[in-house]
């Protein structure tokens, strides 16, 4: 179904194109591979992470949309919900049989109805409030609980770092 | 003891999340290679050991399905069998008799609208609808029963029935929000329900999945209760109407449930 999926992902980066949601640009890294993109992410504002870029990576399968894609930052970015390596963790980008404890019942999954537009939305709302009940960086989940001053430092340099200061 | 050195130790440092989630693909990885999507025919001679090797009950619950049907196919349970075992049968029912095709082809087609009123993005529904659509009109140009069994087993075109038919229950939900919302457990409104149990692939079906296909298409479906209690099976017929009585509904499906999973059953 490799062809379905390239279908559908032309239909969203023409969607994501002509909509572009605020803060969020996405696309194909390279027209001759629909399965890679690149995004970028502006910090959302009035959050630690305010005006700062930063850049993604998504990783589609060949049976998208019935699966999710991964994603992965290419940037140092400290935060509970993202592993050290950059990968993203949160319950929108994963399928329904991976239930990894402690994500809340209310927490959205995927399907094949949702689309890379609603998994960025997910992730500027990460970064605006980040789970640590459902830790991918114990240090940052722990960080973010118990120094929240500490944190932002952490995050302000990140911002800097992100926009080449 | 040196079984001692290899328990269990929780580290509390370590995300098991990855480790159990590998384990999960490869759980899926091994029934995926076992078991068809849809199964040939089985007589109930040829499946009385496995099931009563799971309980010896199931040995008397499979001589009473024996007065009523004549034998089953089995569907992988991939947390999809009832959607696909509903799928299979009907469209099966159909080229058998196709005297509901049309009605059933009409409904179908107007459901992608349905669909986009209630808030689906247009482009997030099409492939599933043209593919859905494609598949139903397979019954008519002419359909033959083995074209239909290698359709449902073609991993894509299988997945995508699925997927529009799981649409088609979260639109009804959501479009008797005010009916449905009693019956859904937790602090979720219809929308999160239809989310979270419905759209997601391989989300097992419940009860609630099962009235609001048989009412979205109008189509009376009986299960055949195959638990651990009694030694008989319990026959529920799931009726197209509210108005309709049980006792008079032909179903144009039968299914076989055993805890947690969805087979196809052939009347005699």
């Amino acid at each position: 179904m490799a062809g379905s999926a390239l279908k559908r992902l032309m239909a969203e980066y023409k969607q994501l194109t002509l909509n572009p949601p605020e803060g969020i640009i996405a696309g194909p890294v390279d027209e001759e591979n629909f399965f890679e993109w690149e995004a970028l992410i502006m910090g959302p504002q009035d959050t630690c992470f305010e005006g700062g870029v930063f850049p993604a990576r998504l990783t589609f399968p060949p049976d998208y949309p019935l699966g999710p894609p991964k994603m992965k930052f290419s940037c140092d970015i400290f935060h509970p919900n993202i592993y050290p390596d950059g990968r993203v963790c949160i319950s929108i980008l994963h399928a329904p049989g991976d239930d990894p404890m402690g994500y809340e019942t209310s927490a959205e999954r995927w399907s094949p109805v949702q689309s890379v537009e609603k998994i960025l939305l997910s992730v500027v709302s990460m970064l605006a409030e980040p789970n640590d009940e459902s830790a991918a960086n114990v240090d940052a989940a722990k960080t973010w609980r118990d120094d929240r001053k500490g944190f932002e430092e952490i995050a302000k340099v990140t911002v800097r770092k992100s926009l080449g200061l | 003891m040196a079984s001692e050195q290899h328990a269990f130790a929780y580290d509390p440092e370590k995300n098991y999340d990855e480790d159990i989630m590998a384990q999960q693909r490869q759980i899926e990885k091994e029934i995926a290679e076992t078991q068809p999507l849809v199964s040939g025919l089985f007589t109930f001679d040829d499946i009385v050991e496995e099931y009563t090797s799971e309980d010896a009950v199931y040995r008397h619950k499979i001589e009473d399905l024996k007065t009523r049907y004549a034998n089953m196919r089995k569907t992988r349970g991939d947390g999809n069998c009832f959607f696909r075992a509903f799928g299979f049968a009907f469209l099966e029912s159909l080229i058998k008799d196709p005297t509901d095709y049309s009605r059933f082809l009409e409904l179908v087609t107007k459901s992608k609208d349905e669909l986009i009123a209630l808030g689906f993005p247009q482009f997030t529904l099409e492939d599933f609808y043209d593919t859905f659509i494609d598949i139903v009109k397979q019954v008519k140009s002419p359909g033959t029963v083995e074209k239909l069994v290698e359709t449902f087993n073609d991993q894509g075109l299988s997945d995508y029935f699925v997927v529009y038919l799981r649409l088609i229950v979260s639109g009804f939900l959501q479009k008797k929000e005010d009916e449905y919302i009693h019956f859904i457990d937790g602090e979720r409104t219809v929308k999160q329900f239809c989310s979270q149990e419905v759209e997601p692939m391989g989300k097992e079906s419940d009860h609630i999945h099962i009235v609001a296909l048989t009412k979205a298409l109008e189509v009376p479906i009986r299960v055949e209760y195959m638990d651990r209690e009694g030694l008989t099976c319990n026959a529920f017929t799931f009726s197209a109407s509210d108005t309709s009585d049980d006792s008079l509904v032909k179903p144009a499906v039968s299914l076989l449930y055993r805890p947690g999973h969805y087979d196809i059953l052939y009347p005699l």
